[in-house]
């Protein structure tokens, strides 16, 4: 077990390191330069931009750099180019401001999912079903901010009140109450947006996940035995069907910065996607290259603790 | 079964709380629920963030609109677009006029007198009764000045100094109470036609240089004029004026804002404006003088510009700013100063926060001379996406929307808002070269102008949201003559006009002269494609009666550069916009039409020229709107250019945004925001304010 | 009821031994027919397909039936089905078919043209994207399912990195120091594979050019999980943004992050198939291990892979839209349906056709590839067939 927990770690760190040098080459043999350093730039003397460089480390050899940059981020130090203000201290704000997005639509995700996916399971091909089905492929399909132009008009129209930002802008002698509501409401569409996808996949993975625990022979005799379907379906196959699903609690880890760059977007919200679409517009190298870092972590931690978990709830693995 | 209640509870649950929301969220028509302050705050968006909040450094109209409110000048425009006093109260243009005494030439009445006699006499001829003379206050004999002058000419590939020495003869001061651009005229006639023009600098110059004698004219007629007008304007500041920190604004400040704006290491994109004063000079605390060089009326009004605390940007402070930010003090100026960053100035707004790409807020100045706005705050949000803005403005988060043109006709009449709309400071035009074959012939150009349907522009290019236009003023101006009738659109006439020009309908169906066809390339821009529908409806309307037309839509620098800039070109589509000031002289004047001059239509007309130099010498503004008029009927005339249209703008406001007045019993009275005359409607912000719900007038307003 | 031969009577007159009265194919194709949902989504992939191969014909040339970038300022924003004003328009500027079906934009161009347009560059995205992945995928995944647990040698490595060397050096303008070394390296591996043939021990000195390094597996599975590691779409984006914009880069990039998925899958089909017994018995044959693969494995394999390829063509039409609408698309001229999306939202409130005309055609497409897709999924999965 230990052996096993050691082993994948190292693991994993090597994964990382490989990731740390993909993504630093990615970015550093890409054409063109950040535009504080492009020569094009009219707004930079030659002077001004040899200063840059040096101060980037641009001008030292790439495995250098790549020291250098890795050398800063463990140390807490490196800086955006953009402003000179400390990276890490940048994504944590906005880390504060993703945060209630991702849980408002996790939760939305995992609670309408199950129930969808394991009605569906039991009403198979019923019309229930099917409509399920086709609902869910309908979400999976629909472009995203499509579907946020829709979902934005029909308020704004209808309904007359502000949707975009994390809060209505000037609201700053309301009452506690009232500011709470307000920025809970701000959560309602991006949040409602976020989970449409995972809840299309979620509840066709529900559904034959159930479906398959049905098919099992113990579920078969306990119906046999005369227990009512609800205790067999909700007590007997639920509580084996939802093994897996513990394990995806690892896996949604680094939804927290990719999925939202379009919805943070669209709503001017001013998160990590936004920080990461921001720093690509700007080719600001660190914010791009620390973000990537965090990111690669939060997926192999994903992937650990959902090993773990595994672990514990399923009593057959041992490692 | 528990379990299966919670499955189907939790997603109820999780929705009914974030639905709940919804009913604390303010809506539009409810924008104060839960946050009273909301009515005492306006609100407006911007596409682009503010670049320096000075107002002699900036350039873009986001921070203009804010400089705008937190820095006043002495002078604005009023309702009718006429100067009024802000930072001063009153003001008066005078005029000192200077000639030399030219001691060759012999006078029409007086033969060849000294000067002290000719002086008295002058005294004797200008009798302050009569309508001639009545603004002539003292004529004053002035001593002979001696002044040296060093200078730099280039000679081949090297640079020489000259040092020049210029002593003149006895000068003549004459003091008038009015600018009186004529007054050399009428004196010519006491002293003689040729009295000035035979006065010859060049002998009263010596140089210790040699140094070629058509310059060295040259240099003496600079330094030595035979006549002189010196307008001065003298400012008497309202007295209790302060800045946001509680300095009195004072003469000093006035003198310190002119000299920043001329200091070339603060790069003001504003230093043409003030090329023509010669001195400012602090008369006493609140009365500030400054004297021009030379007659020159559109200088007046560049002294709306926002005063800047002397006490906050002088030399020394931007020392201890720089010294204290590790910055070597000699390099550092007004552009680093955080000052650009935290202004303070004398407007009704205090600047209070700006966050970068997000919004700049300020607050009312609760010692306004004037009295404080009725806003508690003003904000200014960065938004740059138009969508976003609109969206923002349906919730009620932004008090303000400049409607585009194709969302005219639908938001109009829409009931919860206000809309007002005017026309826009410039226009678009075709410009033809009259240099050239056959747009040297007025009946051509009439004929081509005649040919196309400005209203089809206007009604399907621009959504109808724009108007026709005959002349160069701008529109909302007195200087706008507006008995010019548009040219009609006749395209039967204008086959006949050309037929008179001799141009008449070949075989080919082409207009032909002479065994040539009428044919010309028109020219304009890509990236406007505005211009690019323009092009091809009057390409069309002009092959209708058989012209041919090329077109060619070339880069913007090639356009400029090489085709306009260098006068190669038939007719071209462009826009000008315009300032209030009728100065034309860049643009119609017959001296600008040389290649890099921007009369590159080559329009030349003497009775034009003559009329656009005394628009600009011109400070009554009675006369000046006279000459406009004329000048105006001149170049509809001429038809140089075929007039196209202006744009209209349309803006929307809240519909419970009103004007609070108190009245005349000290009740507060509601009254609707009417525009101006000028098509304007946020002329009398400070008074705006917010109502909980749509406010009634009655009948009487 | 698995179906064997019967050795007794290959014929097959056995009433209780008939063989299967279908072919696989004629079998998924039955199912497929049942399948209502994934048959109509293939019958609009079918129309999509074709309205796309119209659409390239008719939109492009030098003088196009329909062409999608006649701008006409004077027909701005007009609804769908829209006659054009006969008196504003020059005789070559008027749609060819008489009216707007979809509408105009904001430059007077035509919409229909404008997505026929686009349904040919959609595709080509899609497609092009897809085939990359896949073709990457099943080279990676039968390599790694099929030689998994081969060593990788010292000399492969050195074989490799001379190739490498040589390719970067022709392109660093020294062609004749590339040509030699691919000549050496080529060379070597000539030589080393002679001296197998002959069975013939390596000598000495060369030794550690069979030294083994690392499974094959172990290698390709570990790239994979280091790709996994990037969120795909900021990976994308990022990579988008940082080339010159450019259709071919939209398609490879999207191509080159994600064939991770395919590679799993091939991988474990191919683990499993080269078990089963058919394979020992070709190799106990003396069948090359190409024609194994390729004749043998790959058959079986393909039809699952084809499956996920559909579900990913659907996906990398909603990435190449999500790029579009953040401004990294496909650049113009190109009309997608994305960039025609993203160009129309700003004008939802007075020009609704411009946003929802592509968006519900990305909708429909998207949703025929997606219902295609996980029908035959279904249909080839025995494990979830219906019982009957």
């Amino acid at each position: 077990m230990i052996a096993y927990f050691g082993k994948s770690i190292i693991q994993k760190v090597v994964t990382l390191f490989f990731v740390s040098v993909v993504s630093f080459l990615i970015i550093h043999l890409a054409p063109g330069e950040p535009s504080q350093i492009d020569p094009l730039n009219p707004k930079f003397t030659p002077e001004m931009v040899a200063r840059m460089r040096t101060e980037f480390n641009l001008d030292k050899p790439l495995h250098v750099q790549y020291l250098l940059f890795y050398k800063n981020l463990f140390t807490g130090r490196i800086v955006s180019w953009r402003d000179n203000l400390p990276v890490l201290g940048k994504i944590w704000e906005r880390f504060l401001n993703s945060l209630p997005l991702f849980v408002v639509g996790t939760i939305l995700t995992w609670t309408f999912s199950f129930p969808v996916g394991i009605r569906s399971a039991i009403m198979r091909d019923g019309v229930y079903d099917k409509s399920a089905t086709f609902l869910a492929y309908l979400l999976i399909s629909i472009p995203g901010f499509f579907f946020a132009y829709i979902l934005i008009i029909l308020t704004v129209t209808k309904l007359h009140v502000p949707v975009i930002g994390m809060q209505t802008f000037g609201v700053t002698s309301a009452s506690p109450l009232v500011q709470i509501m307000d920025r809970t409401w701000h959560l309602v569409l991006p949040s409602i947006l976020g989970a449409t996808g995972g809840v299309a996949v979620l509840s066709r993975y529900v559904r034959s996940q159930m479906l398959e625990i049905i098919g099992q022979d113990y579920v078969r005799t306990a119906r046999a035995k005369g227990l009512s379907s609800e205790t067999v379906y909700y007590k007997h196959a639920l509580r084996n069907a939802l093994l897996p699903f513990v394990t995806m609690f690892g896996l949604i880890l680094p939804g927290l910065i990719g999925g939202s760059v379009i919805i943070e977007s669209i709503f001017s919200w001013p998160g990590m996607g936004r920080l990461a679409y921001e720093a690509i517009l700007g080719r600001d190298y660190p914010v791009i290259l620390t973000l990537n870092f965090i990111t690669a972590v939060l997926v192999l931690a994903g992937t650990l603790i959902s090993d773990l978990l595994y672990m514990v709830v399923d009593p057959r693995i041992k490692l | 079964m528990t379990v299966r209640r919670f499955l189907i509870i939790a997603p109820a649950i999780v929705s009914l709380l974030l639905m709940l929301s919804y009913f604390w969220v303010p809506t539009y028509e409810e924008q104060t629920r839960g946050n009273p302050d909301r009515l005492v705050h306006f609100i407006t968006s911007s596409s682009g963030d503010a670049a320096m909040l000075n107002p002699i450094l900036s350039a873009d109209s986001a921070s203009s609109q804010i400089n705008g409110l937190v820095f006043e000048g002495l002078i604005d425009r009023d309702e009718n677009l006429q100067f009024r006093g802000r930072v001063a109260h009153s003001w008066k243009i005078y005029e000192h006029a200077y000639f030399y005494i030219n001691e060759n030439a012999v006078t029409a009445r007086w033969g060849q007198p000294d000067p002290s006699a000719l002086v008295s006499n002058l005294r004797a001829a200008m009798d302050p009764h009569t309508v001639e003379w009545q603004h002539v206050k003292a004529v004053e004999l002035l001593p002979p000045e001696d002044t040296t002058h060093t200078f730099s000419i280039r000679e081949g590939e090297e640079t020489k100094t000259i040092t020049i020495r210029a002593a003149g003869p006895q000068r003549v001061r004459i003091v008038l109470d009015q600018v009186d651009q004529m007054l050399f005229e009428r004196l010519a006639s006491l002293l003689g036609n040729s009295y000035f023009d035979t006065f010859d600098p060049s002998l009263y110059v010596s140089t210790d240089q040699e140094m070629p004698s058509a310059q060295l004219n040259a240099k003496a007629r600079e330094l030595l004029p035979p006549t002189a007008h010196n307008p001065i304007i003298e400012f008497y500041i309202r007295p209790g004026v302060t800045f946001h920190d509680g300095y009195a604004v004072t003469a000093e400040d006035v003198k310190f804002t002119y000299e920043s704006i001329v200091d070339p290491k603060n790069l003001s994109p504003r230093i043409p404006d003030y090329e023509p004063v010669k001195q400012v000079a602090v008369v006493d605390p609140l009365t500030v003088r400054i004297v021009y060089k030379r007659l020159y009326s559109p200088a007046f009004a560049t002294w709306g510009m926002g005063i800047l605390p002397a006490h906050l940007l002088n030399d020394q402070v931007l020392a201890e700013e720089a010294t204290e930010r590790g910055q070597n003090p000699d390099e550092f100026t007004m552009r680093q100063s955080r000052f650009s960053r935290h202004p303070v100035g004398c407007g009704p707004f205090v600047f209070q926060e700006w966050k970068s790409d997000q919004y700049v807020r300020l607050k009312r100045f609760d010692a306004y001379w004037e009295g404080p706005p009725n806003y508690h705050e003003y904000v200014m949000r960065i938004i740059p996406d138009s969508l976003t803005q609109e969206m923002e403005f349906y919730a009620g988060t932004i008090d303000d929307y400049s409607v585009q043109p194709h969302q005219v006709v639908r938001l109009e009449k829409d009931e919860r808002f206000q809309s007002f709309s005017g026309t826009a400071f410039g226009y678009s035009y075709i410009g033809y070269n009259m240099r050239r074959e056959p747009f040297n012939d007025l009946r051509v150009r009439r004929a081509l102008g005649m040919a196309i349907d400005t209203q089809k522009i206007i009604d399907y290019v621009l959504y109808s949201q724009g108007e026709k236009i005959t002349g160069p003023f701008v529109k909302q101006t007195d200087f706008y003559n507006h008995d010019i009738a548009p040219l009609p659109y006749d395209p039967q006439g204008a086959v006949k006009l050309l037929a008179q020009a001799g141009w008449q309908r070949g075989s080919d169906g082409y207009l032909q002269k002479n065994g040539k066809r009428l044919a010309f390339t028109l020219i304009t821009n890509n990236g406007n494609a505005l211009r690019k529908a323009i092009l091809a409806i009057a390409q069309d309307a002009w092959k209708k009666i058989g012209i041919q037309v090329e077109t060619d839509l070339l880069e913007w620098s090639v356009f400029i550069q090489k085709r306009v800039n260098q006068l190669d070109f038939d007719a071209m589509i462009l826009g000008w916009s315009m300032g209030i000031d009728p100065d034309l002289y860049q643009i119609w004047h017959s001296s600008q039409s040389g290649p890099f001059q921007l009369n590159f239509v080559g329009f030349s007309n003497p009775e034009a020229d003559d009329l656009i130099l005394k628009i600009r010498q011109e400070y009554d503004h009675e006369r000046q709107v006279d000459f406009c008029h004329r000048l105006h009927a001149i170049i509809a005339a001429e038809q140089p250019y075929t007039f196209l249209y202006i744009s209209r703008w349309t803006a929307l406001l809240d519909r419970r945004i009103v004007r609070a007045v108190i009245g005349t019993d000290g009740r507060t009275v509601y009254k609707p925001i009417v525009p101006t005359k000028t098509g304007g409607y946020t002329f009398h912000f400070n008074q705006w304010i917010k109502l909980d719900r749509p406010p009634e007038f009655s009948a009487d307003g | 009821m698995p179906i064997a031969a019967n050795p007794v009577d290959p014929m097959g007159t056995d009433e209780t031994y008939m063989p299967p009265s279908r072919s696989p194919w004629a079998e998924t194709w039955h199912l497929l027919r049942k399948n209502r949902m994934a048959f109509s989504g293939l019958l609009i992939f079918m129309v999509f397909f074709a309205v796309a191969v119209a659409g390239l014909a008719v939109t492009s040339g030098k003088d196009p039936f329909l062409d999608p970038a006649r701008v006409r300022l004077q027909e701005k924003l007009l609804p769908p089905l829209a006659s054009p004003n006969t008196d504003t328009l020059r005789a070559e500027e008027l749609p060819a078919l008489g009216i707007y079906i979809l509408g105009t934009d904001d430059l007077g161009r035509d919409v229909f043209a404008r997505m026929l347009q686009g349904a040919w560059v959609s595709l080509t995205v899609g497609f092009v994207a897809v085939g990359i992945a896949v073709g990457i995928g099943i080279l990676l995944g039968g390599f790694s399912g099929y030689y998994g647990r081969q060593y990788i040698q010292m000399g492969h490595i050195l074989f490799w990195l001379l190739l490498i060397a040589a390719v970067v050096m022709a392109f660093q303008q020294a062609l004749s120091a590339g040509v030699f070394l691919a000549i050496a390296a080529i060379a070597g591996w000539l030589c080393k594979k002679q001296h197998d043939r002959r069975l013939s021990p390596l000598p000495v000195y060369l030794k550690w050019l069979a030294l083994p390094t690392i499974k094959v597996d172990t290698l390709i599975m570990r790239a994979v999980d280091i790709m996994l590691c990037f969120p795909s779409f900021f990976l994308i984006l990022t990579v988008v943004a940082l080339l010159p914009p450019s259709i071919y880069n939209i398609m490879v990039i999207i191509g080159l992050t994600s064939w991770m998925g395919t590679t799993r899958f091939v991988r474990a089909e191919f683990l499993s198939l080269r078990e089963q017994d058919f394979v020992a018995a070709a190799r106990a044959l003396g069948i090359s291990d190409a024609r194994i693969i390729f004749r043998h494995i790959m058959p079986n394999a393909v039809a699952p892979v084809l499956v996920s390829a559909t579900l990913g063509i659907a996906s990398a039409m909603l990435t190449e839209a999500g790029l579009s609408f953040l401004g990294f698309g496909v650049p113009p001229p190109h009309a997608t349906w994305g960039n025609i999306l993203s160009d129309g939202k700003a004008f939802i409130f007075d020009a609704p056709w411009l946003t929802f005309a592509p968006g519900l055609v990305i909708l429909v497409v998207v949703l025929a590839f997606n219902l295609f897709g996980e029908g035959m999924r279904d249909i080839l999965n025995p494990k979830l067939r219906e019982r009957n």
